[in-house]
């Protein structure tokens, strides 16, 4: 026994959209007692609308797309050149305890110190304006809030959460380069060429098990986890929940 | 101290017998939680269709802050009669007011006995609200 919390450690690259969303709604409702920390990219990459956006706000962009709709909240991201990560655990943990804010504070610190190391000065937007806002836009990275984060003056991470029966998944969208539906956001490449999915999450691993004390177990989702995510993709990319709004 | 003419859950929400109906709504620190005082933070609430009948502790709708969308769940069993169409509308009355104002749904139960093992006074609630933040 080391003495430091134990937690899962989920890598599915290359997910097929719809099962993306599904395996996050069965961490969502896991009965595994650990918190779980997944890394995932999208294949093929997709557009994710957020739970409550209207469908007809996405339109145009979404012609030429794979598209789901996300059981979070917030706006439409591109999920091409980017890392995604889910964080699920009970509401009263350490991560997520108190007001809503003070959780993303908590898990931006971490991803922002992890970002230092390969050489991005990430901050907390805070009052400050930034370049990539878009008024008329209904993507994530164009609409910002105090507690995004943010580099060379523009949003680099898109974050949402959904809360449940005591639990809490936190979606993370941490853009590597920029897509041409997200004109004008910040990307890690731009500062750390060649920066690839697993390596960032390698490093992202390094710093959640260094600040939170934790160790993690790399594993694959369990039987439960596997029958609902595949049960549950067929819904994530059909028509009636994309266009519910 | 909250108010005590009603019952309390775990997961925020208060339910109180008013005539023949219960009245549901989400407390002030279900709020602050969502919203850390912001009140134009709360951007949509999802209702039930009246008529529609729900299982104690099942979703009954869904309320989405800037930054978390969180599941509003029955405190009781009943079915759907009223909802208060003002909140979805103008949802800085939950912060004003989430005890009168800011009720969310009402519901025909199917007991009237507010005694269900997970509900909880307002004393209670304030204990677990307490161990809760530690």
């Amino acid at each position: 026994m080391t003495g430091r919390e134990p937690w899962r450690l989920l890598l599915t690259w290359d997910g097929e959209p719809g099962w993306n969303m599904g395996l996050d709604e069965a961490l969502l409702a896991s009965l595994d007692p650990r918190p779980t920390l997944r890394f995932y990219t999208w294949k093929p990459h997709a557009l994710s609308l957020g739970y409550f956006q209207r469908f007809a706000e996405l339109e145009p962009l979404a012609r030429d797309c794979v598209l789901v709709r996300r059981f979070s909240g917030g706006g439409a991201i591109h999920h091409a050149d980017e890392l995604t990560l889910s964080i699920a655990a009970p509401a009263e943990h350490a991560l997520f305890r108190g007001e809503v804010r003070r959780s993303y504070e908590r898990i931006h610190g971490l991803l922002a110190r992890t970002f230092a190391d390969v050489g991005v000065r990430a901050t907390l937007r805070g009052a400050s304006a930034v370049r990539s806002d878009r008024a008329e836009s209904g993507m994530c990275f164009h609409r910002s809030t105090p507690l995004d984060l943010v580099w060379d003056e523009r949003k680099g991470v898109g974050s949402a959460q959904r809360r449940r029966a005591g639990r809490v998944l936190h979606h993370g969208s941490i853009k590597l380069a920029a897509s041409a539906l997200e004109s004008g956001v910040s990307a890690l490449r731009t500062h750390a060429p060649g920066l690839e999915p697993v390596a960032l999450a390698r490093a992202l691993r390094a710093t959640f098990e260094r600040e939170l004390e934790l160790e993690f177990t790399r594993e694959e989702p369990g039987p439960a986890e596997q029958e609902l995510a595949a049960r549950r993709a067929p819904f994530y990319r059909s028509e009636e929940f994309v266009r519910r709004r | 101290m909250r108010p005590n003419d009603r019952k309390y859950t775990k997961t925020h929400e208060w339910v109180k017998l008013v005539g023949e109906d219960v009245v549901v709504g989400i407390t002030d620190f279900a709020v602050q939680e969502l919203c850390s005082g912001n009140e134009g933070d709360l951007v949509y609430c999802d209702l039930p269709e009246p008529g529609r009948s729900i299982e104690a502790g099942e979703t009954f709708g869904e309320i989405e802050s800037v930054k978390a969308v969180a599941d509003l769940n029955a405190p009781v069993a009943g079915t759907v009669s009223e909802i208060n169409v003002n909140v979805e509308e103008h949802l800085e009355i939950l912060s004003r007011d989430p005890w009168n104002q800011g009720w969310l749904v009402k519901l025909q139960p199917r007991s009237k006995a507010l005694d269900g093992a997970e509900l909880m006074d307002a004393a209670a609630y304030e204990a677990f609200i307490t161990a809760s933040k530690h």
